[in-house]
């Protein structure tokens, strides 16, 4: 099967820019359906008592990477045209660490500002000026700081072929920690929401 | 300030299914995966080349988005789409009653505190993003669901990093 | 069992669990094997449109065009010594980790020609649908565009057209033959040094300044 389509030239780049706008539509679409529009929601992952963040995010999770192995099994899918972002795992722990905070601090994700200042929120608007501030100040400092942005390298490289296990093995094991962890987050939940 | 409540939210496990589904179709269509971060570089390069050109085209970083000059860089792949998100979000607001201005802030919080801690949240954020390539979107969705290493890594430090400042603002959201 | 007892969360989780389950037998990378369409590469083969000539490969240069890419497949020190102008290295083993879209249009040449068909047969496998071999590869390089030469008896046509030849050879360093001269020059030391490089009216971009296109 010729997909993914954009990668065997179906189209071509500007029909690429429609398909992203109809993606996005989607994604906003399902954020704002889910209450990510709503930083007192987001931010409620963090004091456990609303995981919703949480079963969110790992079930798009599971069904995407269910999606992409089964279509890739039955040959529907050429999973190794699919872009997989480097992996410099130094930059990356520690930009996960900053966007932890980020998160708290201002409420909301990139992705899930944008969907809320969309509904009106006007703290989601001032949150993306914050973003580009951010960005503008990176953008600033990154030559000097560029070999600790480019640490450890580690190339195009999943999980499996990490830890030496075969896809499916790890495939099954995030959905079995998923399935447990749904069901343990919303025992965290009804703890977090009984105490005063 | 808070905004009214409107519908409820939908069950988050098919709001889940939902955006899984949506990511898998960026997959299969585009071959790459959802984002936001990149959306706001393109977009602040943009900004800086206008007012300062020489200035914007010498910088590493946003050089990298304005590229050759041969397109216009908010012609990019992520700036649509983050359009699309924000009306796909406007869609679903307007059809459960949620699309009103307001600010989100917990109770004890001022109004002009939390809009402070937003700006600061953001910034840290663009940082944060910036040094891992992507934001939860780009990396913990689709690097996720690709099992992809790094992204891994990332979320599960963003969810370390979350709780451990939790407690630190707890009176902005409590 | 009854479905009807368990609520939606618990019918999604079973659901879940097994698909998992399913997907412990599941191998969704391609790897290294290809699909070959026998029939369809034979006649793609037999109707000429697998190749472009060297010299049409040259016009395409002076002309500025940047709407293929053009793949020299020998080693990094054949590549140094000399290749031609706007071509990237790739050794054949790299080939296929080499980042190339399916639909770019994608030019090959080795030493002769029968490394370019090899991979132009491995790259057709791979999907891409857009793939020439130049033929004869830097031989004909070197005799048609380099070093042109005009046969003695050449007609008014064939004269119009060495001159244009001899043009084109200049803009790449090279110079044309005087009409039953000497043999073309086999060695790298005759080919033209590519210190300078010729100037050309729109260089294709290169890679390192594209706008940056994936990531988040």
């Amino acid at each position: 099967m010729m997909t993914p389509l954009y990668k065997y030239g179906f189209f071509g780049e500007e029909f690429s820019l429609l398909v992203a706008f109809v993606l996005g539509l989607g994604f906003g679409f399902f954020l704002e359906r889910a209450g990510f529009g709503s930083a007192r929601k987001l931010a409620a992952q963090f004091y456990l008592y609303d995981m919703s963040v949480f079963k969110v995010m790992f079930t798009a999770i599971v069904t995407g990477m269910l999606g992409v192995t089964y279509l890739g099994w039955i040959g529907w899918l050429d999973l190794d045209l699919v872009y997989l972002v480097p992996t410099f795992l130094g930059p990356q722990i520690v930009g996960g660490l900053v966007l932890g905070v980020g998160f708290v601090v201002g409420g909301y994700c990139p992705g899930t500002s944008v969907a809320a200042l969309a509904t009106g929120r006007i703290d989601a608007l001032v949150y993306a000026l914050g973003i580009f501030t951010g960005t503008f100040a990176y953008a600033e400092v990154y030559p000097s700081i560029k070999d600790l942005v480019n640490a450890n390298p580690m190339g195009q490289v999943t999980l499996p072929e990490v830890f030496g296990l075969p896809w499916g093995l790890v495939v099954f094991a995030v959905v079995v920690i998923a399935v447990v962890g749904f069901w343990g987050a919303t025992k965290i939940e009804l703890w977090a929401g009984s105490r005063p | 300030m808070n905004p009214r409540p409107g519908s409820p939210y939908l069950n988050p496990y098919l709001a889940g299914i939902g955006l899984g589904l949506v990511l898998l179709a960026a997959f299969v269509i585009m071959g790459r995966g959802l984002g936001a971060s990149g959306a706001f570089s393109s977009t602040l390069s943009w900004l800086v080349d206008l007012v300062a050109p020489a200035h914007a085209q010498a910088n590493e970083y946003m050089s990298e988005y304005l590229g050759d000059g041969s397109t216009h860089p908010l012609k990019a792949w992520l700036v649509f789409e983050v359009v699309g998100v924000a009306a796909g979000a406007l869609l679903s607001g307007i059809l459960a009653g949620r699309a009103h201005l307001a600010i989100e802030k917990g109770p004890r919080v001022s109004t002009a505190v939390r809009l402070l801690c937003a700006f600061l949240g953001g910034g840290l954020m663009a940082f944060g993003a910036h040094l891992a390539r992507g934001c939860t979107s780009g990396q913990a969705l689709t690097g996720g669901a690709l099992l992809n290493l790094g992204s891994w890594a990332f979320m599960l430090m963003v969810f370390v990093g979350g709780y451990a400042a939790a407690w630190f603002f707890r009176w902005q959201w409590r | 069992m009854n479905l009807r007892q368990f609520t939606l969360n618990r019918k999604l989780a079973m659901l879940a669990v097994a698909l998992g389950t399913l997907a412990l037998l599941a191998q969704p990378h391609r790897g290294p094997f290809v699909k070959l369409d026998a029939r369809e590469l034979a006649s793609v083969v037999e109707e000429e449109v697998d190749h472009v000539t060297a010299s049409e490969l040259a016009t395409w240069i002076v002309e500025g065009r940047a709407d293929y890419r053009l793949l020299d497949l020998r080693t990094a020190e054949g590549y140094a010594a000399y290749h031609i102008p706007t071509a990237e290295n790739v050794p054949l083993t790299g080939l296929a980790d080499y980042p190339l879209l399916r639909n770019e249009k994608l030019v090959l040449y080795s030493e002769g020609g029968i490394h370019s068909a090899q991979a132009w047969m491995l790259l057709r496998a791979q999907g891409y649908e857009a793939v020439y071999m130049v033929l004869g590869g830097l031989d004909a390089w070197k005799d048609e565009v380099l070093f042109p030469s005009l046969p003695a008896d050449a007609d008014a046509a064939a004269r119009a057209q060495f001159e244009r030849a001899t043009q084109v050879a200049k803009f790449f360093g090279g110079e044309a033959r005087v009409a039953g001269g000497a043999a073309p020059p086999t060695v790298g030391a005759e080919l033209p040094k590519l210190a300078a490089p010729p100037p050309m009216p729109a260089p294709a971009t290169p890679i390192a300044k594209k706008k940056k296109k994936e990531g988040c």
